[in-house]
């Protein structure tokens, strides 16, 4: 931590949150990325999308070192991923991450899903932590919940947890893998709006998600990826309108006029 | 009454025996889980070497019959100028058999722990030593409730082997062997017996009910 500041890895991040740099990653014998370049500002909210199977999950997933990539470099807050080490951990704790399945603790209570990583990682107390627990739980709308266990949420409550749960680490950045994909409709909005006030509040996000709506109303830059490359990006409306390769006009004919 | 007769006029032996074996279970239970824990965690951990131990462990005592396990940790042992004495020669062998089985058990409701449990975890911060320990083995453990109750309820029964070889510890079988030795009244007398195995394993069953009512993960 000392180190913050100097050092060749903020000159590559040159001020930005996160930055890829010719990032490649394989499956075997697929290649799923290919020197893929990315920079995130600090503040900024990116959705990222694209066809199904184009990369976009595995791309998110590198960023928090769920998977490791096979050459190039992730920078988040000027330090490499790759070179981290143990201080992955360190550095995950940084950065929230919401799962298409919620992924919630089913053994603990809302609460405890809540309070878990600040008691036991940032070392606050049990109330301070539960404290903060409420407030969140406030924030995404359903405070009478936090007794409750996951099974006796609907889909969108338990994003919402997961969501709070995340957001309780304090992280720097919000990646979020397709958060309303296993939702049923009418659960969608209630997921949508707290992702919208938290980009609003200034959260650095990157959204995986097909909900153009969502693209078009919160987000900064849309970042369309096609067989494991960045085809374009830019301002969502402008992609909408306007979208320069063919591979892009289609994919948007497809979502838009279904 | 000559079944009540046997029970009133020996009782102070049964009683005796009773609670030797239930010593017996309640140490060798606590070694299962405890080094069953630990044997699973082994298994689960992704270092190689430290996977081979835990296969070793789990092979070399589910594939022994408990009575060659009994015979070695105590005459063998014995022999070689260890002298551990009966009583943790017994639950030790016991102990350590049934751990084996405690093991792969939870071992198989770790892997029932879905991958996004693991990945939900490792995002919050957590290194995989506490992935395991806060997330993964809690619901491990609760998913195989019912099938370690049917374990514990076998390491119960099988604590008479104890008392039928380690002629030291005075356990309920031990002590209807003597009974009967003295009275011939051998059907009262193992009657008796089975009665007492049966108070166990019955309050067995209906701990690891409450424990499934309580701790089962409604999923």
């Amino acid at each position: 931590m000392g180190a913050e500041g100097t050092g060749p890895n903020v000159a590559a991040s040159n001020g930005h949150l996160v930055v890829l740099d010719k990032v490649t990653k394989s499956f075997g014998a697929t290649t799923v990325l290919t020197e893929i370049d990315l920079a995130v500002s600090k503040g900024e909210a990116i959705v990222v999308a694209g066809p199904s199977g184009s990369g976009k999950s595995t791309m998110l997933r590198c960023i928090n070192a769920l998977e490791t990539i096979d050459s190039g470099e992730i920078f988040f807050d000027g330090k490499a991923i790759s070179a981290a080490g143990k201080g992955i951990y360190r550095l995950r704790a940084e950065i929230g991450m919401v799962f298409q399945q919620f992924n919630l603790f089913p053994h603990k209570s809302v609460l405890q899903n809540i309070t878990l990583g600040p008691t036991e990682i940032r070392e606050l107390s049990r109330k301070d932590a539960e404290d903060r627990a409420r407030k969140l739980l406030e924030r995404v709308g359903i405070p009478e919940k936090a007794d409750a266990y996951p099974v006796d949420l609907s889909g969108g409550q338990q994003q919402r947890v997961a969501i709070a749960r995340a957001l309780a680490m304090e992280p720097k950045l919000m990646l979020f893998d397709e958060p309303t994909s296993a939702l049923d409709p009418e659960m969608i909005r209630e997921v949508l709006d707290v992702m919208r006030d938290l980009a609003r509040s200034g959260m650095t996000m990157i959204v995986v998600t097909h909900e153009m709506g969502f693209a078009r109303e919160v987000c900064d830059r849309l970042v369309f990826i096609d067989e494991g490359a960045i085809v374009e990006q830019g301002p969502p409306e402008e992609f909408f309108k306007s979208a320069q390769s063919e591979r892009a006009r289609d994919f948007v004919d497809k979502i838009i006029h279904h | 009454m000559q079944l009540w007769q046997v029970l009133i006029d020996n009782f102070p032996r049964f009683r005796d025996g009773f609670l030797v074996t239930c010593q017996l279970v309640g140490v060798s239970f606590v070694i299962a889980l405890g080094v069953g824990l630990v044997i699973a965690g082994l298994r689960v951990q992704p270092l190689r070497s430290l996977k081979w131990v835990g296969a070793v462990y789990v092979e070399f005592f589910r594939n022994i019959p408990l009575l060659v396990l009994l015979f070695i940790s105590f005459a063998g042992l014995r022999r070689a100028g260890i002298n551990i004495g009966a009583f943790a020669a017994g639950t030790g062998a016991l102990g350590l058999y049934t751990a084996a089985y405690v093991a792969e058990t939870v071992r198989s409701g770790v892997f029932a722990v879905g991958r996004g449990q693991v990945e939900a975890s490792l995002s919050i911060g957590f290194t995989y030593p506490q992935t395991l320990r806060r997330v993964v083995l809690p619901q491990a453990v609760r998913t195989v409730i019912p099938p370690l109750g049917n374990i514990t309820i076998a390491m119960i029964k099988n604590s008479a082997i104890i008392g039928a070889v380690l002629a030291i510890a005075q356990d309920i079988l031990k002590e209807a062997r003597l009974i009967n030795a003295r009275t011939f009244q051998t059907n009262e007398v193992f009657f008796w017996a089975a009665i007492g195995y049966l108070i166990l394993t019955v309050t067995a069953t209906v701990a690891v009910r409450y424990l499934e009512r309580r701790l089962v993960i409604r999923r």
